[in-house]
């Protein structure tokens, strides 16, 4: 096929919800969400780690569940709702997971961080008192060289039990 | 690092998707995407067209299926691990679905594209091997089924014609007495397995085994069904001696291969302990009792 | 040697936990790390890497990769002004070697880069890669160290050998000591190709600024490299400008050059921005990894355990290009005897070409891969000996004030009983197996890793702190944060002695044109270097400041203090001014109210190098780690159950970001220990995917114990000592001896994989149900 013809004629329409807000773009179907989240809409807090969905960098929440975004054509988010780490917690406020992440240091160079706490916020959804063995397992898909774990274990079990949405609300 | 382009197509309905499927032989089905993108953004798959199935209706249902289950091909793993009616009624697959990588493959993954993929190491070609299912699959000129057993043919191969698309899975009902076992050695949490056992024994009143299942994963081409040991296992008492007989048989009845992760030596002794785990592990869920499903 | 003023104990800012600012930014993704800069009509870069190992290029064709549409440039080696690197690998003007920057007709690794494009997009950057048409003719290669010193082993460069370097250490008489030593232990160890696996892949945009200054804001440790970029295109090196934006991660992987070079070109020759960023599978590929050692030991002891004589030889794979290889082995020659008093010690540590994938630094730098072979050896010594792991080491512990096999005397506190000690003690009760085919053990190993350069190096930190009007400081320092807190640190160390508030210190780092050099990130070095610089560039302020103050305050000097950003007399609460007061009188009179300081690290000449006598690292931290594992019998599974990790710092800065140097660097040793591998056969890597290069998950460590000794001695500020590179280094040998107390065998290779362990327990000969002796 050829590239520069595909790469500029076929884009089309992608209309979605970006950490609440409307977004709409023009993205060529074979570009990912990643792609376009970084390099269209400047979210540059979605990382690209390694493009194969294991390092857990780009992870967002697609309709609150965690997904690799490198994984996911951005045409196939239109409709949906897209958060990254910059819905969580609200205006001036960190989310108490980003507290607790600072408080523990449960973050030194901070690359798998945004991932982390977004798969964070969405077990602790779902699991508001998990031990410190179901916060690992659930964590384990996203990759930390740094940290060793624990203290990100840490700053999720502080956060356990304290029941809050994407900004920091009681839920 | 990203996919080359390619022409995409999102069909609302499946006669429109067969139609496609039929007109555009080298096209790519996108499911979950969860094994296609990572090669597309590797640039080791470029297909020059992608026919997008997640919106299709009605392929996402759970049913109940006469004592068995029915699965739509786009029922994502999440769902097999966490759906009410597939814990209680196919455990085995609930399991199965949760050794499957990370959570958000979880999210995106499908039955349907895991099955199609057909990965030797993979968890729910083998279980669906154990577990007698069958896959409904459908083209243009008509519908037809082919159990899990014949589906696999080798690598990365299965009986999939150009044109068809998998859209459902049955699993049979079990008999009260039934229970499973799913026992895999991975290097770390979440990845292929290096050797995976499925088993699933059917008692009767008295504890003898009437029916016997044991399949093999990362031994072979596709996950094997272990014959030999189902015959050993098959009328008689479920003993340790008799389990580690048929755990025994297990290694003349595979054909593993070495790679970096393991030689075929340690894959083939491995075989024989996982085997044995996953029979132990049916055993003792086979309790005899009214409707107790595998 | 002199020390920056320090203000009297307490601390009241140095030692205390606080939360680092950096880590604010990170938990709401504002960090611009490398490859999130954007600017107007910017590039992607990408590089066409080689496909053999060893081949000749006999002809390159751009012509169909330069007409695609959207394509800016496409270079090979004829388009880089000077196509060398040129590096004096030993640092002691041994030897020379240049580097080509392009494959030019020769490439002697699988990914060394060949040709560069510059493209509007990633997908088009991609498919301009594709249609370029390389004709190489494949040519025998060298893909195996042990040999490579062979007389019919291929050349891997055609003017030298394949003996890249030979350092050797004699002290005592080895021979003599062995025949005298009533236990003697032979054994060789392996380690294997690890990588750094950074969660942050390669990256950098590169620009031309107005002022024709060629600027590349990189994922750098060193942004010293401005002088190497410089030289390759041929400008002056005040035209050329390199900016570290926090790392994320690094640990040695980012302290070469990666992008840098090919960004540069590319942004040099188009005039437009270019953003290069590797793939996760370009960099496990083709970035340089660690060194696989190969290390032949014998040592000998007397009955009573003491060690008489260390019998060593180590092999290093350099790869084909020097890069840091000379040093990595140097680093392990004069620790390969590890932390113990040993009189007599020949030392033989060569590293040689190869046509596999490089090597160079990580975290560790050779003194990590020996620490599995001396700790090891203790372990054997003390089986043959009847003695248990903790007697042995008791028995050899360096000590303030020994030699060292070097020669040199060991000028601080190893406080390696006290270390011992809190680790073992940190296992608790020994844990239950989970399974009937479930055997637990437990092992400890200590370590010895220097920090701070090579006294030869004339190391050198320089530091600029000046007060703003508002009584608010500014820290600039040309260091590099790769996440371990390197700039936070700086915040921490100036507050305690200028009392400003950590949150009014605003600190500037990693800017070749606007910060003050520092040296870069690696060795271990930069708390001990900029630290100091920093601790004297505030001492210094200081004493220019409290004359004015104590005559604003009319109290003596020797009564005044600055603190919680004021100055005010010591016994008197009432008597405070606030430090802008300060600084304004000091503008009034015309003292100046900032600095430029630098801090100058040991010198000294190098070491003999028949001998390899003399001094080398300016101090080391020590530490112990302690492991509990449990094994499956039946597959050879070996899971960590517990670890606790014991290191002396000296002083902890901040207690919290020096526990997490030691949780993370653990399990990275850890990794090493039991999963981690590159494998490469024939010069082939077959490691290129990150799910196939398995680092733990959450899943596969449990919490680790940090513990800190405070000895109070260390050559860093406030007498810390580094602590970014000591935790990797004992896990291997820790796993390996808990793997012994549990199933009874000893693996000698890395990593340990439940395959290498279930064979070594069926090769094992049959005895009784092997009990765990208490060793621990």
């Amino acid at each position: 096929m050829e590239t520069a013809a595909a790469d500029a004629a076929a884009r089309v329409r992608v209309r979605f919800a970006l950490n609440g807000s409307p977004v709409d773009v023009w993205a060529a179907p074979h570009e990912t969400l990643l792609a376009v989240l970084r390099d269209t809409l400047g979210a540059t807090e979605v990382k690209y780690g390694c493009g194969e969905g294991v390092c857990g960098t780009c992870t967002v929440l697609l309709d609150g569940a965690p997904i690799n975004a490198c994984l996911l054509l951005a045409v196939q988010a239109a409709g949906r709702a897209v958060t990254t780490v910059k819905g969580l917690g609200a205006e001036g406020r960190l989310h108490p997971l980003q507290g607790a992440f600072v408080a523990h240091e449960a973050a030194q160079c901070g690359f798998c961080t945004p991932g982390m706490l977004l798969v964070a916020h969405a077990f602790l959804a779902d699991h508001p008192r998990p031990t410190r063995d179901e916060i690992r397992s659930a964590i384990a898909g996203n990759l930390c060289r740094c940290t060793g774990y624990t203290r990100i274990v840490d700053a999720i079990e502080a956060c356990a039990g304290s029941g809050t949405d994407a900004r920091g609300e009681p839920a | 690092m990203y996919p080359s382009p390619f022409a995409y197509h999102a069909p609302a309905t499946i006669e429109e998707t067969l139609a496609l499927l039929a007109r555009l032989p080298e096209a790519k089905i996108l499911a979950g995407g969860q094994s296609l993108l990572p090669m597309m953004n590797l640039g080791l798959a470029q297909p020059g067209a992608l026919v997008d199935v997640n919106d299709l209706p009605g392929l996402e249902t759970v049913t109940e299926d006469g004592g068995g289950l029915r699965l739509g091909a786009l029922v994502r793993h999440r769902t097999l691990e966490t759906s009410p009616l597939i814990r209680r009624r196919c455990p085995a697959l609930a399991e199965a679905a949760s050794l499957i990588g990370n959570i958000r493959v979880r999210h995106r993954g499908t039955l349907g594209g895991s099955l199609a993929h057909a990965d030797p190491a993979a968890e729910l070609p083998l279980v669906a091997v154990a577990l007698g299912a069958t896959l409904e699959i459908r083209r243009l000129e008509g519908a037809r089924e082919v159990s899990a057993a014949q589906f696999f043919r080798g690598y990365l191969l299965t009986d999939l014609a150009p044109g068809e698309l998998v859209t459902g899975v049955r699993i049979p009902p079990f008999a009260p007495g039934t229970g499973y076992g799913l026992a895999e050695l991975v290097r770390r949490a979440g990845d292929f397995a290096i050797v995976a056992a499925c088993a699933v024994l059917t008692t009767d009143g008295a504890g003898a085994c009437r029916h016997a299942s044991l399949a093999l994963g990362g031994v072979g081409p596709h996950p094997l069904v272990m014959r030999r040991a189902e015959a050993l296992l098959a009328g008689g008492p479920l003993t340790d001696r008799r389990l580690a007989e048929a755990a025994d048989a297990v290694p003349g009845e595979v054909a593993p291969e070495s790679d970096v992760h393991a030689t075929a030596a340690y894959r083939r002794a491995m075989a024989r302990v996982m085997a044995y785990r996953a029979l132990a592990q049916a055993r003792a869920r086979a309790v005899p009792g009214p409707g107790r499903a595998a | 040697m002199a020390r920056p003023a320090e203000p009297p104990a307490p601390f009241r800012i140095v030692g205390r936990p606080l939360p680092r600012f950096d880590v604010a930014d990170k938990v709401q993704g504002t960090t611009l790390y490398a490859a999130d800069w954007r600017l107007p009509g910017m590039l992607a870069g990408r590089i066409l890497r080689a496909v053999y190992p060893s081949a000749r290029i006999r002809r390159i064709s751009v012509e169909k990769a330069r007409a695609l549409p959207g394509v800016a440039a496409v270079l090979t080696a004829d388009d880089v002004p000077q196509n060398a690197l040129h590096e004096d690998p030993t640092g002691l003007g041994l030897s020379s070697f240049a580097t080509p920057v392009l494959a030019a007709d020769r490439v002697r690794y699988q990914g060394e880069p060949v040709a560069l494009v510059a493209a509007e997009s990633e997908v088009l950057a991609q498919a301009a890669l594709q249609a370029i048409e390389v004709d190489y003719e494949p040519l025998p290669g060298v893909f195996d160290a042990g040999t490579a010193l062979a007389a019919d082993a291929p050349r891997v460069h055609p003017d030298r050998e394949n003996l890249l370097i030979h350092w050797k250490l004699r002290q005592g008489d080895v021979e003599g000591a062995f025949r005298q030593a009533d236990a003697v232990v032979e054994r060789t160890y392996r380690t294997q190709r690890v990588d750094h696996a950074a969660l942050e892949p390669e990256a950098a945009v590169a620009w031309v600024d107005g002022d024709g200054v060629v600027t590349i804001r990189a994922a750098t440790q060193v942004i010293e490299h401005f002088r190497e970029i410089a030289e390759i295109l041929r400008l002056p090196h005040n035209k050329v400008r390199v900016m570290a934006p926090f790392l994320g991660g690094g640990f040695g992987g980012k302290e070469d050059m990666t992008v840098e070079p090919y960004a540069a070109l590319l942004a040099w020759k188009t005039r437009r921005p270019v953003r290069m960023m590797w793939t996760r599978q370009e960099s496990l590929l083709a970035r340089p990894k660690r060194h696989p050692f190969t290390m032949a030991y014998k040592t000998g002891a007397t009955r009573d355990g003491r060690l008489v004589a260390q019998e060593i030889s180590l092999l290093a794979d350099a790869g084909p290009y020097p890069l840091l290889s000379p040093r990595v082995v140097f680093a392990a020659l004069v620790v390969g005897c590890g932390p113990y008093r040993v009189p007599n010690v020949k030392i033989d540590a060569r590293a040689v070409f190869t046509n596999n994938v490089p090597t160079s630094a990580m975290r560790g730098f050779g003194a990590m891969q020996v620490t599995f072979a001396y700790e090891s050896q203790m372990d054997l010594l003390a089986e043959q000996l009847g003695m248990s792991a903790l007697e042995i080491r008791s028995r050899n512990f360096l000590q303030k004030g020994d030699r060292l096999p070097t020669g040199e005397a060991l000028e601080t506190e190893a406080a390696l009983p006290r270390i011992t000690a809190r680790a073992v003690d940190a296992l608790g009760e020994r844990s239950r197996p989970s399974a009937p085919s479930g055997r637990v053990g437990r092992g400890i190993a200590c370590n010895m890793q220097p920090y701070g350069r090579t006294v030869w190096f004339r190391d050198r930190a320089q530091a600029w702190i000046g007060f703003e009007a508002d009584g608010a400081l500014v820290i600039r320092a040309g260091i590099t944060d790769l996440g371990g807190g390197q700039a936070a640190s700086l915040a921490q160390l100036a507050a305690e002695v200028l009392g400003v508030s950590p949150d009014r210190i605003a600190v500037h780092i990693g800017d070749s044109a606007l910060t003050p050099l520092a040296g870069g990130t690696f060795a271990t070095r930069q708390l001990y270097m900029s630290g100091n610089a920093v601790v004297k560039a505030a001492g210094e302020l200081r004493a220019m400041m409290i004359p004015v103050a104590a005559s604003l305050l009319e109290a003596a000097e020797p009564d005044v203090q600055f603190a919680g950003n004021h100055a005010g007399v010591i016994g008197a609460p009432e008597r405070t001014i606030a430090l802008a007061r300060v600084v304004k009188e000091c503008a009034r009179r015309g003292i100046p109210t900032s600095l430029l300081s630098g801090f100058q690290g040991e010198h000294a000449a190098p070491i003999d190098l028949e001998t390899g006598q003399g001094r080398t690292f300016p101090d080391y931290t020590f530490g112990c780690h302690a492991v509990e594992v449990e094994v499956d019998a039946e597959t050879g599974t070996v899971r960590v159950l517990k670890l606790a990790a014991c290191h002396d710092v000296g002083r902890a800065i901040n207690p919290q970001s020096v526990e997490g140097q030691i949780q993370g660097g653990a399990v990275m040793g850890a990794g090493q220990a039991l999963m981690e591998e590159v494998a490469v056969e024939a010069g082939i890597n077959l490691t290129t995917l990150f799910a196939g290069y398995l680092i733990p998950t959450a899943m596969d460590m449990p919490d680790v114990r940090a513990l800190v000794v405070e000895s109070g001695e260390g050559k860093g500020p406030f007498s810390a000592r580094g602590i970014g590179e000591p935790p990797t280094g004992p896990p291997p040998a820790a796993v390996a001896a808990a793997i012994q107390d549990a199933v009874g065998v000893r693996l000698m290779e890395l990593p340990m994989t439940s395959e290498r362990v279930f064979d070594a327990v069926r090769a094992r000969p049959a005895r009784p149900e092997h009990e765990a002796r208490g060793k621990v």
